[in-house]
């Protein structure tokens, strides 16, 4: 058990990344994505009996969801009631999914709490981001690639890869966009 | 893959978080409903009804719908949202945008329904026929249910794009906005004068719509 003191603490922490995150702090948004994949891990977790891998995928689909709809959140609705229904959302949108594939697994095993193995500070998902990537248009992949992966200003990727800025902002929003189906339509987990 | 490497992905050059993302996909979409329906009520070349009414009449179907779609138009804002009903009783209040939404509504219906008894109250014994007007109920209804579907469409298309979680709830907040954009368009050419009708047969007409986005938002704003 966590101290409430301790809890509020971390919450505060939490709360203040995120509000410099929304005013455009990536550092603060880094950490604040970092805390959220901790909670996120820990909700998942207690609701499904699957391997670390399982957990992950849909910590990962949430955090992609929170990102693309990081304009939703409305500074008056505390920050954890508003990732809590994203949460919940995936979480209901996954079991959905798996009561349609259910019939082609084995049944769970009905493990211990304990016999649960450790989950690692960073535990990997199924996904292959370069699979992703290689399934969304060339346009989209560049502008990725340039932005997300090799950490290029909009302006230094623009003047690499010949796309205005404005298209490049679009291109990468419909890549993640593009990215959050089909992280839905594999349906990682099981 | 790691989810270290993912968050680094998603945050590398993240910006700002864009602002005012509901309004500006929900305000637009409505108004572009509005505007078709206004203009396939008053362009449409073989339309059943013949002219409007002018004055208080006007004021009261204008006034009527589209108070309705405002307050819905909010309440679909609002919708857009994630959203849970649980954590309204823990942890938070529901947004007061909500609440002043719903409120409005409410508000808006019991005038009607008051304005409606004062119309009928001296008509004993049959007020009935200041319910079905001059006839035109079932055009009424049809027509307010057809000119509400453009914005019906251009009202999901705006949800899917956002982050609705009481899908339902949603579908029918928008379907009833919808409703609004369509009887404010046929209140624009509708011939009836008796209050009565107004509140009786705008409001079913406007249902319609709210029923079918209700119906409908299961299916088509998952995400």
């Amino acid at each position: 058990m966590t101290m409430p003191t301790d809890d509020a603490t971390r919450g505060a922490e939490l709360a203040s990344a995120w509000q410099r995150a929304q005013a455009g702090d990536v550092a603060a948004y880094r950490a604040a994505l970092d805390m959220l994949a901790r909670r996120l891990r820990a909700y998942f977790s207690r609701r499904m009996h699957g391997a670390p891998a399982d957990v992950e995928d849909l910590v990962q689909e949430t955090l992609l969801a929170l990102h693309l709809q990081r304009g939703t959140h409305d500074p008056s609705v505390p920050l954890l009631a508003w990732v809590h229904a994203i949460a919940r959302h995936k979480w209901v949108d996954a079991l959905r999914r798996y009561g349609r594939r259910e019939a082609l697994h084995e049944p769970l095993d009905e493990l211990l709490e304990s016999a649960h193995p450790a989950v690692e500070p960073a535990p990997e998902s199924h996904h292959d981001l370069q699979a992703l990537l290689g399934q969304l248009s060339q346009a989209q992949r560049t502008a990725i690639v340039h932005t997300k992966l090799e950490g290029l200003s909009v302006a230094e990727a623009s003047a690499r890869c010949g796309q205005s800025a404005s298209a490049l902002k679009v291109n990468v929003h419909r890549g993640l966009k593009r990215l959050a189906a089909l992280l839905r339509g594999e349906g990682g987990w099981m | 893959m790691n989810t270290g490497d993912w968050i680094d992905l998603l945050a590398n050059q993240a910006g700002p978080a864009p602002r005012a993302v509901v309004a500006r996909r929900l305000g637009p979409a409505l108004a572009l409903g509005v505007a078709l329906a206004v203009v396939l009520a008053t362009g449409w070349p073989w339309r059943p009804w013949t002219a409007g009414s002018a004055g208080a009449v006007l004021a009261l179907k204008l006034g009527y719908t589209g108070l309705v779609l405002l307050a819905a138009a909010a309440l679909a804002g609002q919708l857009a949202r994630p959203f849970v009903v649980a954590a309204v009783a823990a942890r938070w209040r529901a947004p007061s945008r909500l609440r002043a939404g719903l409120a409005v509504l409410v508000a808006g219906w019991l005038t009607m329904a008051l304005l409606a008894w004062w119309s009928v109250r001296g008509q004993a014994p049959s007020p009935w026929s200041a319910f079905t007007g001059g006839g035109t109920a079932s055009v009424c209804a049809w027509s307010i249910t057809g000119l509400s579907l453009p914005a019906l469409a251009a009202g999901f298309w705006a949800l899917r794009g956002l982050a609705p979680t009481r899908l339902r709830w949603a579908g029918a907040a928008v379907g009833l906005a919808a409703g609004g954009a369509g009887a404010l368009a046929y209140g624009v050419v509708c011939p009836e004068t008796s209050t009565a009708f107004i509140a009786l047969w705008y409001t079913v007409a406007m249902a319609v719509p709210a029923a079918l986005g209700a119906l409908l938002g299961r299916r088509l704003l998952r995400w």
